[in-house]
């Protein structure tokens, strides 16, 4: 009984854990979760489409997604990506900022969106406030 | 002067060369007429014809596993779409239903990202979700798919406002074919005129038999567009003329589609129903592209003579003029004979009443089009066949138009009003993505007049007070959610040396009141003095900020919210708030496609931030206090409190109006209620707004609000009564947010670093577990 119930708490830990790896298991490779496979089919077409160049089928792309699962940090952040390749920089920034407080406890991709913010500002003339982002980005990493 | 001079006369100047002159000069003449018709030919038909209205589509319908949509949510989508159910096989626009399964085709359609092909998907319904989605050919799960989206309205040109004019590809193969059977058989190869048909014309006429048939569809085309039904030889030869011209200009598509949305085809009252997209309209209720091949025929029956054949007056002379056209059909073999033998057993399908109104949803069609006139000009948007995506979800604009509706009903039979003296409004919005999803201007959705979603300015009372609090708690060291108001008695000198006495709403004064009580009571003297020690141009900032573009008069009684605000104003502040401090400007269009279906503009997702996260997450925690158990609580009564809704209540002085502002885990609304002369309605914001608010949200299945906590934001125990610090285990204390820092530091008697505590906890383990002190 005693040694049962001194158990318990590592057991509960254990169920957490496993509930957490298959929470958290990438649905397709990088660091993008979500058990909707609406988005994550959404969120791969508007990566392929950022990468090949058509940025506003992108943009489309991601805001369907959005609107399914508004509250998804790493899609706010996609669609920051597409912003920053737009060379819309303050929109850029102002979207991974949106991410940011959409990102919890999850510091990698809170370090990634001050990184975006970093290159924003970089390229819109503001080196300061660019260094300023990237110094939270490592900080969000230590 | 005798005859024989004058023939004489003649005779000398009839030489050759006047001859030749006169001959020359006629033929001058004749060669400007031609050109002047010419010109009257293109300038019209241009205007005219080419003035194909921008069509406006609602959001499309996604389909995905997992979505939260009942079955009766996908027919009520498909009854917008028109979809038929299939008695046999499935065609692009039909279904069919087995118990929880459902088989649907979708009709194609073009998006921004391109076309989308008609689909054939297998649905499997299951608690209340779209539990599983198949392509039905091949059984491969599908990860995501959408209808076409649902015309909700044209924009037309400024003269012919209820026109429902088609493309060609709009119209019934069926109708063309019975048409150019009828009317024209030699339509795609003649040159605008048919010399055999007018042989046959003039022979009948000189026989004696009167003027008659023997038109081209371009000859009716141009006697419509240019000509009256006057029939002389005169006219004749210059409607020839311009038949040629017509057939010289245009391409027989061209002309076909001009003559589908310009021949006349019926009359109500002093108004021709002119076109096939309109007479479908105003005979069977049905947009063109949704009658079958018997409604085809009766159409095209009507051309020759509107009023000899009207359906409603003569349906015996309809009839059998349509069964002609049918006959015309299967004899042509446009038609098999079963589809003839089906048909001519159907009866003529006539509406009741014919309905003229252009769109269901004008309020919303009213901000489409401000939107859109900020980026086309006014022609452009009218002529050149624009497609409009738009945001307009059709389950919640009818769920909020019927909330709206039924309630205000109710409302004045229990204020004993007169009835339909209640007047009010709603703005429905996608939370996150500032998309507006529902907008109702009056309480009759459909009357396309005075807007007040968009035009009522209204004082908004108490829905000022957020903006007030926010402003206090981004001083996280000066005030947090455990800060004490005052609610004592307060005189303020106005400048004009009056005496301002804000009083509450239940004339009493509370003392020392936490601040999220003051708001969720909506205590209007600490309010006031909240405000006053913040400054009124900071919390004017912070309304500014919150959306609100124009200049507000700041008066002492702005505080209390005396300035008016529109419906879809107060929509974008608490959009903001709904956004954590990201302010996402309102949008009505997605998109604008070519007539051809190509991008043109997209109205993407902006964001700009405006206040930081944590003191919206206070603010938004008091506001959900409001609907928990302050001034709002009777929203339970709709809703489950479940949903941790976060909202604010407003009432105006003497109760003329009544508002109710809130946010859920995806929906902002809106709502005001009162009276178009500004007469008292004995309304409060909790009895009239709140309840047309609830009313909606029941209906939309709304997600709970949980706001993701900023990593600035801790949560700590306090005692209100005192705003200390306090000990889970303290009766009455709440566990609340502060801003990183901001949590009192000083003790409430019952948490254990206080004084009197460590004696009792030393008392406590000096005598075991009850010691009684």
């Amino acid at each position: 009984m005693v040694a049962l119930r001194s158990l318990m708490p590592l057991l509960s830990a254990l169920a957490l854990l496993l509930d957490a790896c298959t929470l958290l298991q990438p649905a397709t490779g990088f660091s993008f979760d979500s058990s909707n496979v609406a988005v994550v089919s959404l969120f791969n077409t508007a990566r392929q489409d950022r990468r090949a160049g058509n940025l506003s089928a992108a943009d489309a792309t991601l805001e369907r997604a959005l609107r399914i699962e508004p509250h998804n940090a790493a899609l706010w952040q996609a669609l920051a990506r597409v912003r920053l390749a737009q060379g819309r920089y303050r929109q850029a920034e102002a979207l991974a900022q949106r991410a940011s407080a959409l990102s919890g406890k999850d510091k990698a991709l809170m370090s990634q969106d001050w990184r975006i913010i970093g290159k924003a500002r970089e390229q819109s003339g503001n080196p300061t406030g660019a260094q300023d982002a990237y110094r939270k980005a490592d900080e969000l990493m230590r | 002067m005798t005859s024989t001079s004058l023939r004489q006369r003649l005779r000398e100047r009839l030489t050759p060369d006047n001859i030749r002159r006169a001959l020359w000069f006629g033929l001058l003449v004749f060669a400007a007429y031609i050109l002047y018709l010419d010109h009257v030919v293109r300038t019209e038909f241009e205007r005219k014809s080419w003035a194909i209205p921008a069509r406006v589509y609602a959001r499309p319908l996604e389909l995905f596993p997992g979505e939260k949509l009942t079955r009766a949510r996908l027919f009520e989508e498909l009854k917008f779409l028109h979809y038929r159910i299939a008695s046999t096989t499935l065609t692009p626009g039909s279904y069919s239903r087995h118990g929880n399964d459902v088989d649907l085709v979708t009709r194609p359609f073009t998006f921004w990202n391109g076309p989308t092909p008609a689909t054939a998907l297998a649905l499997h319904f299951a608690d209340g979700k779209l539990a599983a989605l198949q392509n039905l050919a091949t059984g491969v799960p599908v990860s995501l798919a959408r209808l076409n989206p649902v015309l909700i309205g044209r924009i037309y040109p400024a003269d012919r406002s209820d026109r429902q004019l088609i493309t060609l590809s709009e119209a019934p193969p069926d109708l063309v074919n019975g048409l150019i059977s009828v009317e024209d058989r030699s339509f795609y190869t003649n040159y605008g005129v048919d010399p055999r048909g007018m042989a046959r014309a003039l022979w009948t006429m000189l026989r004696g038999d009167g003027v008659q048939g023997g038109s081209t569809l371009t000859q009716q085309l141009v006697k419509n567009l240019f000509l009256g039904p006057q029939r002389t030889l005169r006219r004749k030869f210059t409607e020839v003329i311009m038949a040629l011209l017509l057939n010289l200009h245009y391409t027989k598509q061209q002309i076909l589609e001009a003559y589908l949305n310009e021949v006349y085809l019926g009359q109500e009252g002093n108004h021709a129903i002119r076109g096939f997209g309109e007479a479908s309209k105003f005979y069977f209720d049905e947009p063109l592209s949704q009658i079958d091949l018997a409604q085809s025929a009766l159409l095209v029956a009507l051309v020759r003579g509107p009023s000899y054949y009207d359906p409603r007056l003569h349906p015996r002379h309809a009839l059998a003029r349509r069964n002609l056209v049918l006959k015309e059909l299967l004899q042509q073999r446009h038609i098999t004979q079963a589809q003839y033998a089906q048909a001519i057993r159907e009866p003529l399908g006539i509406a009741v009443a014919p309905p003229l109104s252009a769109s269901p949803y004008p309020a919303f069609l009213d901000l489409v089009r401000r939107q859109l006139l900020r980026d086309y000009p006014a022609n452009e948007l009218r002529s050149a066949g624009l497609r409009v995506i738009t945001t307009l979800d059709p389950e919640i604009e009818v769920a909020a138009e019927h909330a709206l509706t039924t309630r205000l009903a109710r409302l004045e039979t229990e204020q004993h009003l007169p009835a339909d003296s209640l007047e009010g409004a709603v703005v429905v919005t996608n939370s996150q993505t500032g998309e507006v999803q529902a907008i109702v201007g009056g309480r009759d959705p459909q009357f396309e007049g005075f807007d007040r979603a968009l035009d009522a300015f209204r004082p908004v009372g108490s829905l000022i007070k957020p903006a007030i609090y926010l402003t206090a708690l981004e001083q996280p060291g000066s005030y947090t959610l455990a800060t004490l108001l005052e609610d004592t008695p307060l005189s303020v000198q106005e400048s004009r040396g009056v005496i301002w006495a804000p009083r509450n709403y239940d004339r009493r004064f509370h003392g020392l009141v936490p601040l999220p009580t003051a708001l969720a009571n909506s205590y209007n003297v600490a309010t006031v003095r909240l405000g006053l020690k913040l400054g009124l141009p900071a919390v004017m900032n912070t309304i500014r900020e919150l959306g609100i573009r124009h200049a507000l008069p700041e008066y002492q009684a702005s505080l209390l919210g005396a300035d008016s605000l529109t419906p879809i104003e107060v929509a974008q502040m608490y959009q903001t708030l709904a956004n954590g401090g990201f302010r996402v400007p309102l949008r009505a269009v997605r998109d604008v496609l070519d007539a051809g279906g190509h991008p043109l503009q997209r109205f993407s997702l902006k964001v700009t931030q405006v206040v930081p996260p944590g003191p919206v997450y206070l603010l938004t925690y008091a506001l959900q206090g409001v609907v928990n158990h302050g001034t709002a609580v009777g929203l339970a009564q709709y809703v489950s409190p479940d949903l941790h809704a976060a909202g604010k209540t407003g009432t105006t002085q003497n109760l003329r109006d009544s508002w109710f502002a809130g946010f859920t885990g995806n929906h902002v609304a809106v709502v005001w209620v009162g009276r178009d002369d500004d007469k008292p309605t004995g309304l409060t914001g909790a009895t009239g707004a709140m309840t047309v608010w609830g009313k909606t949200m029941a209906q939309i299945d709304p997600e709970p609000l949980n706001p993701p906590r900023p990593a600035d934001v801790d949560m700590a125990w306090v005692d209100p009564a005192t705003g200390l610090r306090a000990d889970s285990g303290c009766p009455g204390a709440v566990r609340i947010p502060f801003i990183h820092g901001s949590a009192p530091v000083q003790s409430a008697p019952c948490a254990s670093r206080s004084p009197i505590r460590v004696l009792k906890t030393w008392f406590q383990r000096l005598f075991g577990h009850q010691s009684g002190i």
